[in-house]
């Protein structure tokens, strides 16, 4: 079993270009990069710890019940994200607002328990959700660079574009600060990424 | 494989346990620190609202400069205890902070407001807000938003209470006396117009209060 297998989300597999889940909260968070990062960071923790529960207990899980237990797990986990980032994080907690909650309902998490964590053995299920997270997180980050460089002119909170441009008339893109640009961006990567 | 009912039971009801006991430790354990983020942010809006913008270490900062004490008010012929916040400034005068609550068009929207030693003009306020629409009504904890309401005054010179209008389309295009008047957020109306409400309504209390102030203060610039 080599680990090259896990390096499918990242573009081949990618899970918002290729399998087209979880756009909504791509949209929502990425007018930057730093909620963007931390919004791939809590997708990945609450992916990555999700898998690896629902796989230690797979075999005592009813079928017919499957799902509802997944979603106990899932909510469980992405609440503790939620408290610990309003704990530790709170102004990033602000600005993700509904978004870390959401994350329940986000395909991502619970495709992956309903097509690899069931039927897998712990580890390997652990990696998979990791890397689903990356993928997803990747998109995010690259759409939040994008949209903070052309939207307010700075990357992380910093200034990146000099102050020279603006006084040549150089003017912040608005579309880029509101969510139907992300839209047509990650359509933009989706094109890129299939042809 | 086959389950029975009562295992599925059982084991749906061990499940849901474990995971109540998790959500509840974490909760308890991380409140005192949530709490803390609450306290401070707190502080940092009063004292964005008197004018001190981007303090360092904001609660060693508020509690240098801030003096915490309860009035009693009337509120709809009920006597009830509200908290007024008094910060000193930069010149050693004084500002009054009063807190508001009130509705915007999906939520709750509060802030401080912050009268300066007359009773009358405004040294600044800051507003936030629950869920208003992104890009829209959410402007109102702008600092371009807020920034307008420094210097505006609550009173007109017959001494009769005007509170702060909102003034959609701007108060250059209106009849209101730019002294009471500051321009709403364009396509955040209804979040606009819950906020010239919410002040209105949650300053009308202290309007005896402001004016006690007011006449303190002429009575010590005449001395």
């Amino acid at each position: 079993m080599s680990i090259k297998k896990y390096f499918g989300p990242l573009s081949k597999d990618n899970p918002i270009l290729v399998q087209i889940l979880g756009v909504c909260s791509a949209l929502a968070v990425t007018a930057q990069l730093k909620p963007a990062f931390v919004m791939a960071l809590s997708v990945t923790v609450v992916t990555g710890f999700s898998s690896l529960i629902i796989s230690l207990i797979r075999k005592m899980i009813p079928s017919r019940i499957r799902i509802v237990i997944q979603l106990v797990v899932i909510a469980t986990m992405v609440i503790l994200v939620d408290q610990i980032l309003q704990a530790f994080f709170y102004d990033m907690s602000k600005m993700l607002s509904v978004f870390v909650g959401l994350i329940i309902t986000n395909c991502i998490v619970m495709g992956r328990l309903e097509a690899f964590a069931m039927g897998n053995p712990p580890i390997p299920s652990f990696l998979d959700g990791i890397f689903n997270g990356f993928g997803y997180g990747l998109v995010l980050i690259i759409v939040g660079v994008i949209r903070e460089i052309f939207g307010s002119g700075t990357l992380w909170n910093m200034q990146v574009i000099p102050t020279s441009f603006y006084e040549a008339g150089y003017m912040n893109n608005g579309l880029m600060m509101l969510p139907p640009m992300a839209l047509l961006l990650v359509g933009i990567m989706i094109w890129i990424q299939r042809s | 494989m086959k389950f029975s009912n009562t295992y599925i039971f059982v084991f749906t009801t061990i499940v849901v346990l474990i995971c109540a006991t998790i959500l509840t430790l974490a909760s308890v354990g991380l409140q005192p620190f949530q709490r803390a983020n609450r306290q401070k942010e707190r502080m940092t809006q009063i004292l964005t609202a008197s004018g001190y913008k981007s303090v360092e270490d904001p609660i060693q900062f508020y509690n240098t400069v801030a003096e915490e004490s309860e009035v009693e008010v009337l509120i709809n012929g009920k006597k009830e205890q509200r908290q007024v916040i008094k910060v000193k400034l930069r010149d050693n005068s004084y500002c009054y902070v009063f807190s508001l609550k009130g509705k915007g068009l999906w939520g709750p929207i509060w802030g401080y407001i912050a009268i300066r030693e007359d009773g009358n003009t405004v040294q600044g306020a800051v507003f936030d807000h629950k869920s208003e629409t992104p890009g829209l009504g959410d402007e109102i904890n702008t600092e371009r938003f807020y920034s307008q309401f420094e210097g505006k005054q609550l009173f007109d010179q017959l001494g009769v209470f005007q509170s702060i209008k909102v003034v959609k389309g701007g108060v250059a295009n209106s009849n209101v006396n730019p002294n009471h008047g500051v321009d709403a957020i364009s396509g955040g109306t209804i979040t606009s117009q819950g906020l010239e409400t919410m002040i209105a309504k949650e300053l009308e209390p202290y309007i005896p209060l402001l004016i006690q102030i007011n006449k303190k203060e002429r009575s010590l610039t005449e001395k």
